[in-house]
């Protein structure tokens, strides 16, 4: 028995011996390469229900991204049109009136609000600010509205109002990413692209998920708060010029006829198709689908982005001036873009940071002029929509990325020129409307001072659960494979807002 | 002195019971091995027969003390404790058989099988008693559940909306609280704390800490109290780790101790505020699109559809009824309304908006019994022949803006009993005329916003 062990052990060590570095490459390129290539087969990109994608089997959805699809449940709602008001407007000055904080102006903010926390800018002991606006209640809801938004005060049985917000970023751009994208990290799909990707489109003219902008900035956050994330990069919004021409390029150049730039675009999807036959990069598809839709789009969105041909009560009515920047133009744009079939249209207003360190960023004054941009158009939306019966199938929302401090901002421990507000994360009011969404209805109630929601609150995550469902989908079950594991636009949160469904 | 010693005992039992089924099926299987040589493993097949029936006599006691000791109900133990015992003779009896032998007897794989159902029954009726019924049912696909007659576990409070008023303060709101949030541990079979909260006598009697209720005093009340207590309070029922009852539900039982706590009372004579009862209502959701059954539409067929120009698909996953608009095919006109014929049944949401169709569209539109959304804006329907829709029993929403339909026309559609709203902006009706002919809300539209003095004021 013991001279076979010695045997055996022998043979071992002699094999051994007889290994080369050439033996070790062999085992590198049938191994090494092995694991690399399960990354490759089965790794990052699993598309939807974790199927693995290959040239050979394409499904109608790769050919065309943007191809709708049925929502898992009955919709309420088939487009939504989200009016973001970059930089947070204050919510003390518009919808939560707090006539106790009143008592409390030029006073030493309580210690209390101020224990354990840390604001954007806010440092020592703040004085506090009372409203600076007149309030009144409003409709057959008696919501309250201030006299900063006159004519929307009048739409107030037609929304439902989320009076006790709150998010967890008090910096605008980790604060926007997370109320687009559900996370204030970068990476993840925005809410409209969530949407494009789980519906397509219906017009299949026009781009599926549309982002206007005004104010003359983007959001602090950069374009990745309509950017598409670990989805294919289809479903990002497409955001239109909002000066000039929408889309550049639209018009075909002199003496190129349209078939043969049809023939132009039709040679170059066949070698960019030979392209994706040979390595399978969703990427490309992406890619052949943006020439076709820009071939197509050359047909409709000249006559959908052109607001020179509506009547001229449309243009009282949204106090739209053709041909500059503005969100009221923007506002008219959104309402054709949704009766065109465009799934998701976002607005994104710039200016709303009112700090109270210059006069445009006061609360009394800045604010007010901020407040008059919108007050037509917004109320000129919501009815519009509602007159051609579009209310009915669009979810409208409003909102910012955080709300503003009870108290006076003291930069650097001075006191501001102007009347200002810092970021505040623990209280701001949001307020949706339209398909499947109660009429006339207020959710969440805050302290006395407006400092914190002390009922009904309202988490990001909530309020995204409640757009997925009244767009037809159960946000626990809407996911996607990446990297190994399903996400959601609600991640692990979020519970359905029933409160405010009709 | 030592009575804790049967206690003690008795908590071992969910440990002993392992014994009798481990050794018991041992020998089981050393028996099933003696095929041919009958003698092989004799001495381990009699020895385990012995020790089995050693345990499970231990397993026997341990269980009749533990249900001496903490709050079983011998009706929920019986059979368990029956089947128990009969395992224990049966394993005795076994070993017996081979005492004084050398070689398995005749029919002994017959023995030992029936002793193997023994042991399984009275496995399975233990687990029931300390997992629940439905452990292992719950987990099954919802169709064998069906199947099996697994009953559905109770929902918790719903009320109507309709005149909750007269309903019940104790019948309709209280005990139905008490059996979702208190039953499974407070009932005859199974009573922690000498409690059965699953009757109204029964309450009133209390457990081992007095009465449940003190009538009108909600603070001395024990039932109310244990709610009321921090969540992490020793005390505190439901405990920590069950599922919490709502605060609204926490609030009517407070009230119905104030209240008096009769049996006769309804919520109405209590003046409980519809608020407190709003969570719990039965939403009566009317469905949007007709309650009948069809089947789906193919996939061939939806894409066909999409071939010819249509935007066609089913109004969500699965359902067999269809939306089809005309947003990419405006070329659409009255004759190519015949390429919907393989659907009529399945049509619900026709959008026929900016397309090429007159008056004449109307006749044919009838063949679709099902249709519930139309939306014919912007086209040149005249509103003559809007009496033939009369047909479309379904139809909920109509949609005419940007057509030169009247507000006489309108009228003939009063006779469509389900029509809800007919959107009519930008057509020759104005408000002048009486909206209140018209059973269905018609929306007009033709809104305006009058400058006012803050438009203009910059800051």
């Amino acid at each position: 028995m013991k001279n076979l062990d010695k045997l055996l052990g022998e043979l071992a060590s002699q094999k051994l011996q007889a290994q080369t570095r050439r033996h070790f490459l062999v085992d590198c390129v049938s191994k090494l390469g092995g694991l690399a290539m399960a990354p490759l087969l089965f790794g990052c990109d699993l598309g939807k229900n974790g199927q693995v994608k290959s040239g050979l089997n394409l499904s109608e959805r790769d050919l065309n991204p943007l191809a709708s699809i049925p929502p898992p449940f009955l919709a309420k709602a088939k487009s939504i049109i989200y009016l973001h008001m970059a930089g947070a407007p204050s919510q003390l000055e518009l919808f939560d009136y707090k006539p106790e904080l009143a008592k409390l102006n030029d006073q030493d903010c309580p210690e209390s609000l101020l224990e354990g926390r840390k604001f954007a800018f806010i440092r020592g002991v703040p004085k506090m600010l009372g409203p600076q606006a007149n309030f009144k209640q409003h409709g057959e809801s008696g919501a309250w509205v201030s006299d900063y938004l006159p004519h929307f005060s009048q739409m107030v049985d037609e929304v439902a109002f989320l009076k006790a917000m709150h998010t967890d970023q008090f910096n605008h751009g980790p604060a926007q990413l997370f109320m687009q994208t559900g996370s204030p990290r970068l990476g993840r799909p925005s809410l409209g692209s969530w949407v494009t990707y789980g519906l397509g489109t219906e017009n299949q003219n026009l781009p599926g998920f549309v982002v206007l902008t005004s104010g003359g900035k983007t959001p602090d956050a950069g374009k990745s708060v309509w950017g598409s994330g670990f989805l294919p990069s289809v479903y990002q919004g497409v955001q239109c010029r909002s000066k000039g021409d929408p889309v550049l390029y639209l018009e075909d150049p002199k003496g190129m006829t349209r078939d043969l730039k049809k023939n132009v675009i039709s040679a170059i999807n066949q070698a960019n198709q030979e392209d994706f036959e040979n390595f399978g990069d969703p990427e490309i598809l992406a890619r052949i689908n943006q020439f076709e839709m820009a071939y197509r789009m050359q047909i409709e969105v000249p006559e959908v982005m052109n607001i020179n041909d509506e009547p001229a009560y449309i243009h009282e009515l949204y106090g739209t001036k053709p041909g500059e920047e503005s969100f009221a133009n923007n506002c008219l744009l959104a309402r054709k873009l949704v009766e065109k079939g465009v799934r998701v249209v976002q607005l994104y207003d710039w200016g709303w940071d009112t700090h109270g360190t210059d006069r445009d960023g006061s609360i009394d004054l800045g604010l007010r002029n901020k407040c008059r941009e919108i007050d037509r158009p917004i109320t000129a939306l919501l009815m519009d929509l509602k007159q051609r019966g579009l209310l009915e199938e669009t979810l409208v929302v409003w909102g910012g990325e955080f709300g503003r401090t009870p108290m006076q901002e003291n930069r650097e421990g001075k006191v501001q020129g102007f009347k200002g507000r810092d970021h505040h994360v623990d209280a701001f009011t949001m307020w949706v409307a339209g398909g499947g969404v109660k009429k006339g209805a207020s959710y969440g109630i805050t302290d006395d001072f407006g400092f914190s929601g002390i009922d009904e609150r309202t988490s990001v995550h909530d309020l995204h659960a409640t757009i997925l469902h009244l767009m037809g989908f159960d946000h626990e079950k809407f996911t996607y494979e990446f990297q190994g594991r399903p996400f959601r636009l609600t991640d692990v949160e979020g519970e359905l807002i029933r409160k405010i469904l009709a | 002195m030592f009575d804790f010693i049967f206690q003690l005992f008795g908590r071992f039992h969910p440990l002993l019971v392992h014994l009798p089924i481990g050794i018991l099926l041992f020998g089981i299987i050393l028996v099933f091995l003696s095929k041919s040589d009958k003698t092989a493993y004799f001495d381990s097949i009699r020895l385990a027969f012995l020790l089995g029936g050693i345990s499970a006599l231990a397993s026997s006691a341990s269980g009749f003390l533990q249900y001496q000791n903490e709050g079983f109900a011998w009706d929920s133990v019986q059979f368990h404790f029956y089947f128990g015992l009969v395992t224990t003779v049966t394993s005795f009896w076994l070993f017996f058989e081979l005492k004084n032998k050398q070689v398995l007897p005749f029919n002994f794989k017959l023995k030992s099988s029936g002793l193997t159902v023994l042991l399984l029954i009275t496995g399975h009726l233990g687990g029931n008693i300390t997992h629940g019924e439905e452990y292992l049912t719950e987990v099954l696909p919802e169709g064998i559940q069906n199947l099996l007659g697994v009953e559905e576990p109770d929902k918790g409070l719903s009320i109507s909306p309709q005149n909750w008023e007269q309903l019940r303060y104790y019948e309709g709101v209280v005990q139905p609280i008490l059996n979702s949030n208190c039953k499974s541990c407070h009932n005859p079979r199974n009573s922690k704390g000498d409690l059965d909260l699953s009757s109204y006598e029964s309450l009133l009697a209390g457990g081992e800490n007095g009465p449940a209720i003190h009538s009108s005093d909600f603070e001395k009340s024990e039932l109310y109290a244990r709610l009321n207590l921090p969540l992490d309070h020793e005390d505190h029922m439901p405990p920590q780790e069950k599922r919490q009852p709502k605060k609204e539900e926490v609030e009517l039982i407070r009230l119905w101790i104030v209240n008096g706590a009769s049996t006769t009372q309804t919520l109405g004579e209590a003046k409980v505020e519809q608020k407190l009862l709003e969570p719990f209502f039965i939403k009566e959701e009317k469905a949007f699109y007709p309650e009948i059954t069809l089947k789906e539409v193919s996939p061939d067929t939806l894409q066909n559809l999409k071939a010819i120009g249509f935007y066609s698909e089913p109004v969500f996953q699965g359902s067999p009824f269809l939306k089809v608009t005309c947003i990419n095919f405006k070329t659409f006109s009255d004759e190519d309304l015949k390429s919907l014929n393989g659907v009529k049944d399945n049509l619900a949401y026709l959008d026929l908006s900016g397309t090429q169709i007159s008056d004449e569209v109307l006749n044919d539109l009838s063949l679709f019994p099902n249709l519930t959304v139309l939306k014919l804006n912007e086209t040149k329907i005249s509103g003559e022949n809007l009496a033939k829709l009369k047909a479309n029993t379904y139809l909920k929403h109509l949609y005419l803006n940007g057509t030169q339909v009247s507000a006489i026309q309108l009228e003939v559609l009063n006779e469509l009993k389900s029509l809800e709203k007919v959107y009519a902006f930008n057509t020759p009706i104005t408000e002048a005329q009486d909206r209140k002919k018209f059973k269905f809300s018609l929306e007009i539209g033709g809104y305006t916003l009058p400058p006012i003095p803050s438009d203009t004021i910059v800051y």
